[in-house]
C-alpha cells in the first residue's frame, strides 16, 4: 500500500497509522521516475481506514493530493473575490442610495460588516479543523487551522479599524465599549493568542497540537464571552446606538452580499495559499514534492 | 479508593510545599498591595473619584497577582522531574490535577481575598462594597487557576511561556471579571447582587467541570 507523503523513521508507527491518508489511490506525480516509498505502512487496512477507503474526501486528507486541487481552488475563488469586488464596490458606491440619516459615511459598511462576520466565520473554521486535527491527527487539519488564523486576526482588525472610522463621524467618538465592539476585540486576542501560541514551539507536531486545544478552549468560551458582555454592556450604560435598524435599501442589501461573498471568497483564497506555501514548507523533503512544477 | 489516596497526597504536597516557601504565597499578596497603590498616584486622591475606580483596580489587581503564581503549577515540576511522575501515575491525571489547582487555589486565592476588604479601604469602598469584592475575589482567583492551567499546562516547554500564558489567560477571564466586579458595584448602588453572584458561580463550576480535563490533554500534548 504506496503512502505517498514523506514517512520518515521519527514518525510512530501507531501515529502513521492513524495518519491522514487510509486510500492507496493517490495520483503520484510521475517525476524522476523512483517513487518507492520509504516507509510502507502497514495496518492502515483496518476496518475503519477500508471503510472510509472508497470516500474520495479522505483521498484528500493526504497534504499531496491536496496540494494541487488547492492551487485550482485558490485560483477560483481569486478570480471569484476580484469579479465580485468590483461589482460590489461600484454597487455599493454608485447604485446604492445615500443613507438619509448618516450619510455617505454609511457606505463604511460595505466593508465592515463583511469583514466582522468573517473574523466570526473564520475561528469556528479554525476551530472545526482544530478539532478535526485532534480527533485524526490529520496534518492537513492544522494547517488548515493555521492557515486561517492570520486572515481571521486581519478580518477582526478591519472591522475594529473600519468600525472606529465609522464610529468618529456618526457616534462622534472612535471607540465606544458596545457589546458588538468588545466581543469582537476579545476574538482579535484569541486569533493573537492562537497565533502566538503556534509560534511558541519548536516541535511543529507539538505547536499544532497545542494551538488546536486552545483554538477549542476559545470556541467553547466565545459564546460565554459574548453574552456576558451584552450582559456588561447594559449593566454599565444604556442602550448604545445601533447601526442601522431599520430595513435597508434592496441596493444597500445587494452591494452588501455581493461584497460579503467577495470576503469569502478572498478568504478562502488566501487560506488556500497559505496552506500550499505551509505544505511546502513542512514537506519540502517529500519525494513528491519534487516532481510538482512550482 | 487509591484515587482519593493520590488526590490527597498531591493536595498535601502542595500545600506543604507553600508551608516552606511562604514567598510562594506571599510575593503575590505583595504585588496586589502594590498595584493597589499605584491607582491612586495615577488618578488623584479624591475619595469620590477613588471610590468608583476602586471595584474595578482592586479586582484587576487581585487577577493580576493570581497571574503570578501560575508558573508555580506545572513549570517548576517539569524542571526537577517530578511533573513525570504526576504524568506516569496509574490514576486519572484530570484528577490529579485538579487536587493541585485546589491547593493552589486555597494557597493563593485565600490570601488575596482576605486582603481585600484591606486594600480596599485606599480606595474609601464602603465596608459591605469591600466584603462582596472579597467573595468575589474567593470566586475569581480559582476560576483563573483553573484556567491557567490549560495555558501554563501547555507552554511547560515552549519559550516565552509568562507572557504568553497571560495572553492565553486572560481574555478568558473577562466574564469573571464582569460578574465578579458587577456583584460589587450591585452593592455600591444599593441593589441586589444575587444575579451576578449566580452566574460568576456559574461560570466557576463551568471551569471546574471542563478545565481540569482539558489541563490534562494540554499536559500530554507539551510533554509528549
Amino acid at each position: 500500500m504506496a503512502r505517498t507523503e514523506q514517512q520518515s523513521n521519527e514518525r510512530s508507527k501507531a501515529r502513521s497509522n492513524r495518519a491522514s491518508n487510509p486510500s492507496p489511490s493517490i495520483p503520484l506525480p510521475e517525476g524522476e521516475g523512483s517513487v518507492e516509498p520509504t516507509f510502507t505502512s502497514v495496518n492502515v487496512g483496518n476496518a475503519r481506514a477500508e471503510r472510509f477507503s472508497g470516500r474520495w474526501f479522505w483521498r484528500f486528507a493526504s497534504p499531496a493530493a491536496f496540494y494541487p486541487l488547492a492551487g485550482t481552488i485558490e485560483k477560483l475563488c481569486w478570480f471569484v473575490a476580484i469579479a465580485l469586488t468590483i461589482i460590489g464596490l461600484y454597487i455599493g458606491f454608485f447604485r446604492a442610495p445615500t443613507d438619509a440619516t448618516q450619510g455617505e459615511v454609511y457606505r463604511v459598511i460595505y466593508i465592515h460588516v463583511p469583514a466582522a462576520w468573517m473574523a466570526m466565520v473564520i475561528y469556528l473554521a479554525m476551530a472545526f479543523w482544530s478539532a478535526l486535527g485532534l480527533a485524526f491527527g490529520t496534518r492537513l487539519s492544522f494547517m488548515m487551522s493555521h492557515a486561517l488564523a492570520p486572515t481571521g486576526a486581519m478580518m477582526a482588525a478591519i472591522s475594529l479599524w473600519t468600525g472606529a472610522l465609522w464610529g468618529r463621524p456618526t457616534w462622534g467618538t472612535y471607540w465606544v465599549w458596545d457589546a458588538r465592539l468588545t466581543s469582537t476585540l476579545i476574538l482579535f486576542f484569541l486569533y493573537i493568542g492562537y497565533i502566538a501560541l503556534a509560534a511558541a514551539f519548536d516541535d511543529k507536531k507539538k505547536g499544532d497540537r497545542a494551538s488546536a486545544l486552545i483554538a477549542l478552549v476559545g470556541a467553547v468560551n466565545v459564546p460565554i464571552i459574548y453574552f456576558s458582555v451584552q450582559w456588561w454592556n447594559t449593566l454599565h450604560q444604556g442602550a448604545s446606538v445601533r447601526p442601522g435598524g431599520s430595513s435597508m435599501a434592496s441596493t444597500m442589501l445587494t452591494a452588501m452580499m455581493v461584497m460579503t461573498f467577495a470576503f469569502w471568497a478572498y478568504c478562502v483564497a488566501v487560506a488556500m495559499h497559505r496552506v500550499r506555501t505551509q505544505i511546502i514548507e513542512r514537506e519540502r523533503d517529500a519525494k513528491w514534492l519534487a516532481g510538482v512544477k512550482q | 479508593m487509591s484515587l482519593a489516596v493520590a488526590m490527597k497526597a498531591v493536595f498535601a504536597r502542595e500545600i506543604t510545599l507553600f508551608a516552606r516557601r511562604k514567598s510562594d504565597w506571599a510575593n503575590p499578596l505583595m504585588f496586589f498591595l502594590i498595584v493597589c497603590s499605584l491607582f491612586p498616584f495615577a488618578v488623584g486622591s479624591e475619595s469620590e473619584k477613588l471610590k468608583l475606580i476602586g471595584i474595578g483596580a482592586v479586582f484587576v489587581g487581585a487577577l493580576l497577582a493570581a497571574m503570578l503564581a501560575l508558573p508555580r503549577l506545572f513549570d517548576e515540576d517539569a524542571k526537577d522531574g517530578s511533573l513525570e511522575h504526576l504524568l506516569t501515575s496509574p490514576e486519572p491525571l484530570a484528577a490529579l490535577i485538579l487536587a493541585r489547582v485546589a491547593a493552589i487555589s486555597l494557597a493563593i486565592a485565600l490570601p488575596l481575598a482576605l486582603a481585600t476588604p484591606v486594600f480596599s479601604l485606599f480606595y474609601a469602598l464602603p465596608t459591605d462594597v469591600a466584603l462582596m469584592l472579597a467573595l468575589s475575589v474567593l470566586l475569581a482567583v480559582p476560576t483563573l487557576i483553573l484556567v491557567g492551567a490549560i495555558a501554563s499546562a501547555l507552554l511547560v516547554s515552549a519559550r516565552g511561556g509568562a507572557i504568553l500564558t497571560a495572553v492565553l489567560v486572560l481574555p478568558l477571564t473577562i466574564p469573571t471579571l464582569i460578574f465578579g466586579a458587577g456583584a460589587a458595584l450591585k452593592v455600591l448602588f444599593g441593589e441586589s447582587p444575587a444575579a451576578e453572584i449566580a452566574l460568576q458561580t456559574a461560570y466557576f463550576l463551568f471551569a471546574l467541570a471542563l478545565c481540569p480535563v482539558a489541563a490534562a490533554a494540554a499536559l500530554r500534548i507539551s510533554t509528549d
